[in-house]
C-alpha cells in the first residue's frame, strides 16, 4: 500500500491591476460623449458665451443662434443682444449677424485668436423686455465692482436743487446727534458740576469755622478785659494771625473760583461758537447752491452731464482691468459655478500669443433707422503687450465721426476716445428742480474723453437749434415756475459743455449752458428772501434742538458761580469783620498802632 | 431619495463585496478626487477612466465620491487659499507660465486657483486616505460584517434592481 501523493498546492489567484472589460464600456462611453458634443457643441457655446459674456460685460448677453464650424474655423452668431449694464430697459447693442473667422490651434492652449469678425446689422440703444442689468444688482466679478466704483465717482458730482418750483427749500431731517452745541453743553454741565464740588470741598478744607469762632470768643473776652491783661492782648494778637491766615488761604480759593469761574464762561463762549458751528452744519444740509450763473449750470445739466462721462469711463475701466498692461501673471475672477469659482490666473508670456485677440472687426450698423454706418476695430487683446499694438477703432458715415484708441503697451496707459454724432434725436429730460422739460430736438454731441493714467480730460457738447419746452403741469401755480418758464420758453437753442480735468479721483467739473445767465439772473431776483427764510427755519430748527440742553446748563453754571462767589465773599466779609473788630480793640486798649 | 437608497446600497455593496479591502480603499481614494475637485475639469475625465480601468472597487469610487463632496465644499475656502499660494509663488512662476503655453495643459483649468488648490490636497490625502480606508474596512469585515450581512435590511437592499446594476461593476 503506497501512502497517497501530496497533494500539489493550488495556484495563488494572480491579482489583476486592469479590469480589461471595462475598456468597451468606457470606449462605448467616450463615443457617446463625443456624439453628444456633436450634437450639442452648438448650444454648449452658445451658453458658454452667454455666461461668460454677461460675467464679462456686467449685463445680459444673449443669442438666439450660434454654429460652430471648427473644421473652417468659423463661429456665426445670430440674434445677438447685449443689454444694457445702465440701463434697466434699454440695450447696449443688437447684430443681426457675427461671422467671426477663428484660428483653431491656438484652441487647445484655450486662447481665442479671432483673425477676423464681420458684423452686420449693429443697432445701438435699443429698447427692451426686460431688466437685463446684471452687475448693477449683483455687485459682484470685475464688472460690478467697476461699475460700483464708476458710480461713485459719477456721485460726487451730483449738485443739489433747489426745490425751486414750489417756492421751498427742504431742509433735510436734523439729526440731534450730529450737533455739536449739544455735546459740549453735556460736558459744561459735567464741569459745573465737577466744580461745584471741588470748591465745596476746598472751602470745606479752609476750617474757617474754628477760626472764627475762636476769633469771635477772643473778642468778647478782649472787650472786657483791661489794658494791663498781657495774656488777653497776646491771644488776641494770636486770633488776629489766625484770621489773617484765614484769609489768605480764602483769598487763594478765591482765586482758583474766579479761575474756575472764567474756565465755566469760556465754557460757556463755546456754547455759542458751537451753536454757530451747528447753524453752518444745518446750513449745509439745504445744500443750496449759489445762484451764480455756473453753478446754474452745475445744478441745471450736470445730472445728464455725466452720464456719459460715468459710462466712458466704466468701459475704460473694464477694458483696463480686462487687458493690463505688462506681462505679470493677472487673477480674474473664475468661472461661476456650484463650487467656489476662485480666481484664473493668466501666464502671458513673451512672443507667445494671447489669451483673446480680435485681429480686426469689420461692423455695419445702424444708428438713425436706415442709415448704414461703417466701423472698424483692430487689435482687442487681452495681453496688449504680446500684441504689441494698441486697440484702434473707428467708424464713419453720415454726421458721424467716432474714434477710440486704448494703448495699453506701457505701465501707463492711455485711453482715447472721441465722437461726434449729428442730427440725433437726444431724449427728452426733466430739468432738476425746474417744472420744465426739455426736448433737445434734433442735436449734435460731442465726447472727447482721454484717460492719461490717473489724469482726465474730457469733454462733452450738446448742441441743438430747435429745442422745445415742456411744462410740468403739477406746478401750474407756482410764482417760480411761472418765472423760469416766461424765461426759457423762448429760447429755442440749447448749448451745453461739460468738462472734466485733473485727477480721476477728484477731478473738476464744471458744466455751462447758454440758459445759465438767463436763469440765474431771475433766480437771484426771486429766491433772495426765500433763501433767507431758509436759513431763518434751519436757525429755528436748530435752537429748538439745542436749548432745550443748553438753556439749563447755563443756568447751573450761573448758579455754580454765584453761589461760589458769594460763599468766598461772604466768609471774606466775615474775617474782615472779625478782623476789624480786633484790630479797633486792641487799638483802644493799647492807644498804640499796630504793625 | 433615490439617490439615497442608491448611496446606501453602494456603501452595503461595498463593504460586503467581494474585493478586498484594498481594493474598496483604493476606490474610496480615487472618488475622493472627484468629490474634493470641481467635479467638471478633464482631470476627473481621468479619475473616472481610472475608476472603470484599475482593478478597484467602483462602489468605492462612488461611496468615496459622496462622501467627499460635502467637503469639498465646506474646504473650498482653503483650496482657494492653496491654489493661489501656489500659483502666485514667485518661485513658481517660470512652471506655470510654461504650462500655461503649452498646448492642451490650459484645458486641464490647473490655473484656477480652487482646481488647482483641490487637486493638490486630493493627491496628498490620497495615500493616507488609502491606508485609513483600508484599515476601516478590514476592520469592518473583521467586526459587525457578518452580522451585517445576515440582516434583513441587507436581504432587502440587496435584493433590489439597482444593486444589480451595481454587480456588474464589483471587482
Amino acid at each position: 500500500m503506497s501512502a497517497p501523493a501530496p497533494r500539489s498546492p493550488l495556484p495563488a489567484p494572480r491579482f489583476k491591476i486592469f479590469r480589461w472589460r471595462a475598456i468597451g464600456p468606457l470606449l462605448v462611453l467616450l463615443v457617446i460623449a463625443g456624439v453628444l458634443w456633436w450634437i450639442f457643441a452648438d448650444t454648449i457655446a452658445r451658453r458658454e458665451t452667454q455666461k461668460v459674456g454677461t460675467q464679462m460685460l456686467g449685463a445680459k448677453v444673449e443669442i438666439q443662434d450660434l454654429h460652430l464650424d471648427l473644421k473652417n474655423g468659423d463661429v456665426t452668431i445670430r440674434g445677438l443682444t447685449i443689454a444694457s449694464p445702465h440701463e434697466a430697459f434699454k440695450n447696449l447693442l443688437q447684430a443681426d449677424e457675427i461671422v467671426a473667422d477663428l484660428d483653431v490651434v491656438p484652441l487647445t492652449e484655450k486662447k481665442l485668436i479671432i483673425d477676423r469678425i464681420v458684423a452686420n446689422g449693429l443697432r445701438f440703444g435699443t429698447p427692451r423686455q426686460t431688466d437685463g442689468r446684471v452687475a448693477a444688482k449683483s455687485g459682484q466679478g470685475i464688472a460690478g465692482r467697476v461699475l460700483a466704483e464708476t458710480r461713485e465717482w459719477a456721485n460726487q458730482f451730483q449738485i443739489p436743487v433747489l426745490q425751486l418750483a414750489t417756492g421751498k427749500i427742504s431742509i433735510d431731517s436734523l439729526d440731534p446727534r450730529r450737533l455739536s452745541t449739544i455735546p459740549a453743553a453735556e460736558a459744561l454741565g459735567a464741569r459745573a458740576d465737577s466744580s461745584r464740588r471741588a470748591w465745596q470741598a476746598a472751602f470745606d478744607t479752609l476750617h474757617l469755622g474754628p477760626a472764627l469762632d475762636s476769633a469771635s470768643a477772643t473778642l468778647e473776652r478782649l472787650k472786657r478785659a483791661r489794658a494791663t491783661d498781657l495774656a488777653t492782648l497776646n491771644e488776641a494778637r494770636q486770633a488776629i494771625d489766625r484770621l489773617r491766615r484765614a484769609r489768605d488761604r480764602v483769598t487763594a480759593l478765591e482765586r482758583g473760583v474766579k479761575q474756575g469761574v472764567a474756565g465755566l464762561q469760556a465754557g460757556l463762549a463755546g456754547l455759542d461758537s458751537a451753536r454757530r458751528r451747528d447753524y453752518a452744519f444745518a446750513r449745509s444740509l439745504l445744500k443750496l447752491p449759489s445762484l451764480d450763473a455756473p453753478e446754474i449750470g452745475s445744478a441745471l445739466f450736470a445730472p445728464g452731464a455725466i452720464k456719459p462721462f460715468e459710462r466712458v469711463l466704466y468701459w475704460t475701466q473694464l477694458a483696463r482691468r480686462y487687458m493690463p498692461p505688462g506681462l505679470l501673471p493677472r487673477a480674474t475672477t473664475g468661472p461661476s459655478r456650484a463650487r467656489r469659482a476662485g480666481e484664473d490666473v493668466r501666464f502671458p508670456k513673451e512672443r507667445a500669443l494671447p489669451r483673446f485677440l480680435l485681429r480686426s472687426a469689420e461692423l455695419s450698423f445702424f444708428l438713425k433707422d436706415t442709415q448704414r454706418y461703417a466701423g472698424r476695430l483692430t487689435g482687442l487683446a487681452s495681453d496688449p503687450a504680446l500684441y504689441g499694438r494698441p486697440m484702434l477703432a473707428h467708424a464713419t458715415g453720415p454726421q458721424l465721426t467716432a474714434g477710440a484708441m486704448l494703448n495699453h503697451l506701457r505701465g501707463v496707459p492711455v485711453d482715447t476716445a472721441g465722437a461726434t454724432v449729428g442730427g440725433i434725436r437726444l431724449p427728452a429730460f426733466q430739468l432738476p428742480g425746474l417744472p420744465l422739460r426739455l426736448d433737445p430736438g434734433a442735436a449734435t454731441a460731442q465726447l472727447g474723453f482721454n484717460l492719461d493714467g490717473d489724469t482726465i480730460h474730457a469733454r462733452f457738447v450738446v448742441r441743438s437749434s430747435n429745442v422745445s419746452w415742456a411744462r410740468d403741469s403739477g406746478f401750474a401755480n407756482s410764482t417760480i415756475g411761472d418765472l423760469i418758464w416766461r424765461t426759457v420758453s423762448g429760447i429755442s437753442n440749447l448749448d451745453v459743455e461739460a468738462r472734466l480735468s485733473g485727477e480721476l479721483h477728484h477731478p473738476q467739473f464744471a458744466v455751462r449752458s447758454n440758459l445759465d445767465q438767463a436763469i440765474a439772473s431771475r433766480l437771484r431776483a426771486v429766491l433772495g428772501e426765500e433763501l433767507a427764510a431758509a436759513e431763518r427755519q434751519v436757525r429755528e430748527r436748530v435752537d429748538a434742538l439745542v436749548n432745550d440742553k443748553v438753556g439749563p446748563v447755563r443756568a447751573r453754571v450761573n448758579e455754580v458761580q454765584t453761589q461760589a462767589q458769594a460763599q468766598v465773599a461772604q466768609q471774606r466779609a466775615r474775617l474782615d469783620e472779625l478782623q476789624k473788630a480786633l484790630e479797633q480793640r486792641l487799638r483802644d486798649m493799647t492807644r498804640l498802632r499796630l504793625p | 431619495m433615490f439617490v439615497l437608497i442608491k448611496l446606501i446600497q453602494s456603501l452595503f455593496g461595498a463593504l460586503h463585496s467581494e474585493g478586498t479591502p484594498g481594493q474598496l480603499a483604493a476606490g474610496i481614494a480615487l472618488g475622493s478626487i472627484l468629490g474634493l475637485t470641481p467635479l467638471v475639469n478633464p482631470h476627473n475625465v481621468v479619475v473616472f477612466a481610472l475608476l472603470v480601468l484599475l482593478n478597484v472597487s467602483f462602489a468605492g469610487g462612488l461611496l468615496g465620491w459622496a462622501l467627499f463632496v460635502p467637503i469639498g465644499f465646506l474646504l473650498d475656502p482653503l483650496f482657494d487659499w492653496i491654489g493661489h499660494g501656489l500659483l502666485l509663488a514667485p518661485s513658481l512662476r517660470g512652471m506655470w507660465t510654461s504650462l500655461y503655453n503649452t498646448p492642451i495643459v490650459p484645458l486641464t483649468n490647473f490655473n484656477n486657483t480652487v482646481v488647482l488648490g483641490s487637486l493638490v490636497f486630493a493627491l496628498l490625502a490620497f495615500v493616507p486616505l488609502f491606508l485609513a480606508a483600508r484599515y476601516g474596512v478590514a476592520r469592518y469585515r473583521a467586526t459587525v460584517g457578518e452580522r451585517v450581512r445576515q440582516s434583513r435590511f441587507y436581504r432587502a437592499l440587496t435584493a433590489s434592481k439597482v444593486y444589480n446594476v451595481y454587480r456588474m461593476f464589483r471587482p
